[in-house]
């Protein structure tokens, strides 16, 4: 983008030493099949508040099943997942939504047919009050009244007046703020399914990023972009580890990415935890080398 | 800039094809075919569209449940029927109006709820054809059990619309008040929805979801909830559908048919379009009509009952995304 | 007029809108999806904490501050600001690299600088490594600077509150330093970009500024309700005048467009009254719409092509108030219905009263097409030295291949060597800290050379033909103007850039530069498939395009009689797109010519060796500043040649 290299500035405007905070998620002993296939076997490690987090492994080495136990598409057979503190019962993904959790998928899934600022106000319907999703299955007379209450909303909303125009232009303005950040206002208006891929990616981590995850899971955030394409992006998720404080857990492919960007990394392979650590104790050890960085990419 | 186009169009179009069709049935009545007033042929026009506004409303329940859950709802034209012996059941028990319409949006809700987890739910990711397969059996459970609970005789619905006819244009028009008003209920309705679908959180909730389950599941939408609204929405329809059939027709299981009106309505609407929806029932509606009454006799009579789906059948030839379906995007 | 008697500066015109149109919006910004606005009322406040906010820093009478970023309301402040306490402002194109900056921040002995965003903070604290005369820098968007703790960095916000601290101490401060300053004092400091050699800082004043502009308002009747785009550089003295002087004289309201990208979008969201841009932009728009329609439904092609001809017929004699029939009249309404409002509506242009071109020929057809829809498009002509109007066509005298009169209080006359010369009141006062440069171009009795080619048609406008110091000549003796050539081949869609040899050769050759835009497209289209530039380039399909364009100039050449003998008879197709950040462009994105001569010498002698590929390797500068090797094998080709038509006559001199 620009020309100024870091060396050039001066010390004072490099960025304090990283400190985080406790750990915001951890995984225990997670083990999860699929009909007698084992996809992870046995996974522990944790995610502290404020870092960046990766998991990389060889293709198959079920990084992606391991972000799905994270976000509630999968429930492991065995082991425990801690939120904040907390030990969590098994939960569906909307849920995972609620409690702060948002991600991005491996192959974009966006809403195509809507325009660019659309798909990101999706993003922002569970900050506007009402719409929460209940938290059970059970029908009751809790969700009657839920129902009640979203019957009154839903004449307000139809009448596109009074609170919800207020609470509708105030959410509106929190969009466009990560349209900014994000550098995306030549799209606002483009149906996303014209986008190209590029674009499409970064479309997808401003709808995440309107969520105000505690959390933010971006499975391969930078495939099949061109050099160009990943420099924008890996920029994009420092600024927002760094503006927002954001946690964030990814998995990528790129090598050079993961370890300029990260702060730990956990390696897997055929579903197991292989290593975990700093980028430069991971590149060290033995079992990593063999099972992944020796082999020619 | 699409939108104002699109709104252009249609309002220019229909008066268009309404003159120019007016000046081909005067050519013929001067060449000794039929015969032709621009009075009568307004009205014939007038009373079709009244017709059509109703055909929409049935159309439109399709179209919410598609566009939401990528199902075609068989069973959407038992709704109408079950709602409309709800509610004729309800007003036999003494119920005053204004108690037995909520109390069957409640009913119509508690179906959905029901529906949502005894046949959504375990169905979930499942090919589209089984979940339409599973609509039928719904159709054959609601058209079964309502009869059961409410019996099969003919029912006259009588909720004191007007039923006087109204002169226009100093009587050289002359309409019925009921359909009317009964347009005017469902137009409020289709516009009502409209909004909602389009500018409300929970309707673009529902876009969402008709356009991808996954992202919509992990930006936090439950899709349960949003099952049980569409279909609580489409149940409120077919309530309106049946109430304004029914009063027509008198309540009766042959109610459920107008649901096979809707199908080539949804075909020239396409399967995904609220305005679609609109416009194609407006278009069958007033084409029968005028079918019917200026060429019927040429063709020995009953264009009605075929009009529709021919017309559907043209559409499916040249145009089969129908008239606002949305084409699909796809980068090559 | 007697209200506007005494404004001589800036400040003071900004001082006076503000009490006269109190609550007239002065500026926009599209910020966050919105266009928020200020009143003059509102900017003058703006203006004044800023002004003693920087006057608190240290900035004094005589200073020069650099101003470095894309059109924002606050960069436009800081301007006025500055003058308000006499201080010089030096706007610096927003894309100069750190180096280029360095040389203009030295040159002009700045103390400060307002930078708009991180990625032009980041330059100047390169900079100042280096240029340590640089004090203090003031940003005005923060994002990304969190961690930039130097105490010399400051925000815009930061340098307002301290004004406003100060102000509320001394009331009258503001107005006192305002009135200390008069017409005849240096205004701002513009650096030319420069085709040869280093930068020119060229000293406008206040009179210079304000005569000038008001020149251009009369002419064109100019009102408060006009509304403009500020979207070109704010270091060039076009948007200078059009979007900053001319406001601040007439008080109409001027836009900032939310980003660079975002320009088209916010023009049509904007739809401007009054609008400039150079033959560049008018082009890519012009190729934008016809690639749409390429695509469009065939019925929507055909009534496109059908009015857009009927246009072509009549559109230009209509807004010139000519004569056409009632048919047509009519037809042309109907166009104006289902074609051309809708076009004008997309393109931003449908409010539009007047559109000016210049700094290049435009083409005949671009420019036609804008007249045919009913865009009152003109020419005019000028420059950096004379505050821009030098000539300028008035409506009813339109023409694209000549650019106008010259505009009131300008004198023009030709030297014997063809070169346009001028002198107004709007002639520079000097060239910055280089007398030489400024004996160079300005005669003692205030004649400003101008380094152009020209002549006066029979019909009393001035024609450019080249710079001046281009024109050369082949060994037949015959005139050799390279940039008419090379405009010529650019109006062609699919040609981006060109460069024509021809001084001291037997012949005419060129060095073609595709446009990928356009020709990607039709690649697309014809199934060729292509990775990047240098393969398409490559590919002899289009080389033959190219061929066949090139053989239509021959024709045009061979009707003429002066140039017959300028026609191009060997082409190639460079392996990669010329560019600014290799040197080759300026940043106004005209070619270099030295540097270009230097760098492709192998091509150029294979273009009359008679070979037919030539390999070389080029170094190039990637976008993230990357420098790396490139490698290419390039086909020579020859294109037809006509035999000329009609008698030589001598190249029609100054006609006075």
């Amino acid at each position: 983008m620009d020309a100024a290299t870091p060396a050039a500035l001066s010390d004072a405007t490099l960025p304090p030493a990283r400190t985080f905070g406790p750990p915001l998620l951890s995984v225990d002993n997670i083990s999860l099949s699929f009909g007698g296939v084992k996809a992870l076997t046995n996974i522990s490690f944790n995610i502290l508040e404020h870092e960046i987090r990766a998991i990389i492994g060889p293709n198959g080495a079920g990084k992606t099943s391991m972000l799905n136990v994270i976000n509630g598409f999968y429930h492991p057979q065995e082991g425990t997942i801690t939120w904040q503190g907390k030990v969590r019962k098994q939960m569906r993904p909307h849920q995972a939504a609620v409690q702060g959790i948002a991600r991005t998928f491996q192959n974009v899934a966006l809403f195509k047919g809507m325009s660019t600022l659309d798909n990101i106000m999706t993003g922002r319907l569970l900050k506007m009050h009402n719409v929460r999703a209940p938290e059970t299955g059970v029908f009751g007379l809790d969700h009657l009244l839920r129902y009640g209450s979203a019957a009154l909303d839903f004449a307000l909303q139809c009448l596109y007046w009074g609170p919800n125009l207020k609470e509708e232009i105030r959410q509106r303005e929190f969009c466009e703020q990560i349209i900014d950040f994000l550098e995306i206002q030549t799209i606002r208006k483009t149906p996303v399914g014209k986008l190209p891929y590029g674009l499409q990616k970064r479309v997808e981590l401003a709808r995440a990023l309107a969520m105000e995850p505690k959390l933010l899971l971006l499975d391969e955030p930078m495939a099949g972009m061109n050099v160009e394409e990943k420099e924008d992006m890996c920029r994009f998720i420092l600024d927002v580890n760094d503006e927002f404080g954001t946690t964030i857990a990814l998995i990528e492919h790129d090598m050079g990415v993961v370890m300029d960007i990260s702060d730990r990394v956990v390696v897997l392979d055929y579903g197991r935890k292989l290593a975990d650590g700093s980028p430069d104790e991971v590149r060290a050890d033995q079992g990593v080398i063999d099972a992944y960085l020796g082999v020619a990419h | 800039m699409m939108q104002s186009k699109r709104i252009a169009f249609w309002s220019v179009a229909p008066l268009v094809a309404f003159v120019l069709i007016g000046f081909l049935l005067q050519w013929m009545a001067s060449q000794g075919i039929g015969f032709f007033d621009w009075w009568f042929f307004s009205e014939v026009a007038a009373t079709g569209l009244l017709v059509g506004v109703r055909y929409s409303l049935v159309a439109l329940g399709f179209v919410l449940i598609f566009k939401a859950s990528g199902v075609f709802n068989f069973a959407q034209g038992s709704m109408v029927l079950f709602a409309a012996l709800t509610f004729v059941g309800l007003l036999g028990f003494g119920v005053p109006i204004w108690l037995s319409f909520p109390i069957t949006l409640v009913v119509m809700w508690l179906l959905a709820v029901v529906i949502e987890r005894v046949v959504l739910r375990p169905l979930v990711n499942q090919e589209h054809i089984i979940l339409f397969m599973a609509t039928i059996g719904v159709f054959y459970l609601l058209e079964g059990g309502g009869q059961l609970m409410w019996g099969s005789q003919v029912q006259t619905l009588d909720i004191g619309l007007p039923h006087g006819r109204i002169q226009l244009f100093g009587g050289n028009i002359q309409l019925q008040e009921f359909e009317i008003v009964t347009a005017g209920i469902a137009g409020l309705l289709v516009a009502v929805l409209a909004v909602f679908f389009n500018k409300t959180r929970v309707g673009r909730a529902l876009r969402a979801v008709a356009d991808d389950h996954q992202a919509a599941l992990s930006v936090g939408i439950p899709l349960k909830a949003i099952w049980v609204i569409v279909w609580t929405v489409a149940g409120v329809v077919a309530l309106v559908a049946g109430i304004t059939w029914g009063t027509d027709l008198g309540v009766q299981p042959t109610l459920s048919l107008v649901a096979l009106k809707a199908l080539p309505v949804l075909i020239l609407g396409g399967f995904t379009s609220i305005p679609g929806a609109i416009i194609g029932g407006l278009i069958i509606g007033c084409g029968e009509q005028v079918g019917e009454v200026f060429f019927g006799s040429l063709v020995g009579g009953a264009i009605q009952d075929w009009f529709a789906y021919m017309l559907a059948l043209v559409f499916l030839l040249f145009r089969p995304q129908g008239l606002f379906g949305e084409r699909i995007i796809e980068r090559v | 007029m007697s209200a506007t008697a005494g404004l001589d500066t800036f400040p003071k015109y900004l001082r006076h809108h503000a009490q006269v149109h109190a609550q007239h919006p002065a500026i926009r910004e599209k910020d966050l999806g919105i266009w928020q606005g200020w009143s003059w009322q509102e900017v003058q406040g703006e203006v004044r904490a800023l002004a003693a906010g920087l006057a608190e820093l240290g900035l004094t009478r005589g200073d020069r501050i650099v101003i470095v970023g894309d059109n924002r309301p606050q960069l436009y402040w800081t301007m006025v600001a500055a003058q308000a306490i006499g201080a010089i402002p030096v706007p610096v194109y927003q894309d100069s690299v750190a180096r280029e900056m360095a040389y203009v921040i030295e040159h002009a002995g700045a103390r400060f600088a307002v930078a708009e965003d991180q990625e032009q903070v980041d330059k100047l604290l390169e900079i100042k490594t280096t240029v340590p005369a640089l004090e203090c820098i003031i940003y005005s968007n923060a994002r990304g600077l969190r961690h930039y703790t130097q105490p010399f960095l400051l925000a815009f916000a930061t340098v307002g509150e301290r004004g406003r601290a100060k102000l509320k101490a001394d009331p009258a401060w503001y107005d006192r330093e305002v009135d200390q300053g008069q017409g005849a004092d240096t205004s701002i400091m513009l650096y030319t970009s420069g085709t040869t050699g280093t930068p020119k800082g060229v000293v406008l004043t206040f009179d210079n500024i304000i005569k000038t502009a008001q020149a251009g308002i009369d002419f064109d009747h100019l009102t408060i309700d006009e509304e403009v785009l500020a979207y070109l550089p704010m270091a060039w003295v076009g948007d200078h005048t059009f979007s900053f002087a001319q406001s601040y004289i007439v008080g109409f309201c001027v836009s900032c467009p939310e980003s660079g990208a975002t320009v088209m979008q916010d023009l049509r969201e904007l739809g401007p009254s009054y609008f400039f841009a150079p033959p560049r932009i008018f082009e890519n728009i012009l190729t934008t719409v016809m690639i749409r329609m390429e695509d469009a439904s065939r019925l929507k092609r055909r009534m496109f092509k059908y009015f857009l001809e009927l246009a072509r017929q009549v559109g230009g004699k209509i807004l010139d108030r000519k004569p056409v029939s009632a048919s047509q009249r009519l037809l042309y309404k109907l166009g104006e219905l289902l074609v051309f409002a809708p076009l004008k509506n997309t393109l931003g242009f449908s409010r539009i009263r007047l559109a000016y071109t210049a700094g290049e020929a435009i083409g005949p057809e671009i420019f036609e097409f804008y007249r045919s829809l009913g865009v009152n498009l003109k020419q005019l002509y000028g420059s950096t030295e004379a505050s821009v109007y030098i000539t300028m066509q008035p409506d009813g005298e339109i023409r694209s291949d000549s650019v106008g009169r010259p505009a009131p209080g300008v004198e023009v006359k030709l030297s014997d060597s063809g070169e346009v010369l001028f002198r107004s009141p709007g002639v520079f006062k000097e060239y910055y800290k280089n007398p030489t440069a400024t004996a160079e171009t300005k005669t003692a009795d205030g004649w400003v050379m101008t380094g152009d080619a020209g002549f006066i048609t029979p019909e009393g406008q001035l024609r450019i033909i080249d710079r001046a110091k281009d024109v050369g000549r082949l060994t037949d003796g015959s005139l050799f103007p390279p940039k008419y050539i090379e405009n010529k081949l650019k109006f062609f869609p699919n040609i981006k850039e060109v460069v024509a040899f021809g001084d001291g050769r037997d012949y005419v050759a060129v060095i073609i530069n595709i446009d990928l835009q356009a020709v990607g497209s039709w690649a697309e289209r014809n199934n060729v498939s292509y990775s990047s530039y240098q393969e398409l380039a490559a590919n002899p399909k289009v080389a033959d395009i190219i061929q066949g364009h090139i053989e239509q100039v021959n024709r045009d050449l061979a009707g003429d009689p002066q140039l017959a003998s300028t026609q191009v008879q060997r082409f190639l197709i460079l392996h990669k797109e010329l560019d600014a950040d290799d040197g080759e462009l300026t940043r106004t994105r005209k070619v270099r010519r030295r540097i270009i001569f230097d760098k492709y010498k192998t091509l150029i002698e294979a273009l009359y060796d008679g070979c037919s590929t030539v390999h070389i390797e080029t170094e190039l500068t990637f976008e993230d500043g990357r420098r790396g090797l490139l490698k290419a094998d390039i086909a020579v080709c020859g294109a037809k040649t006509f035999p000329a038509k009609g008698t030589a006559a001598p190249l029609p001199q100054a006609a006075e």
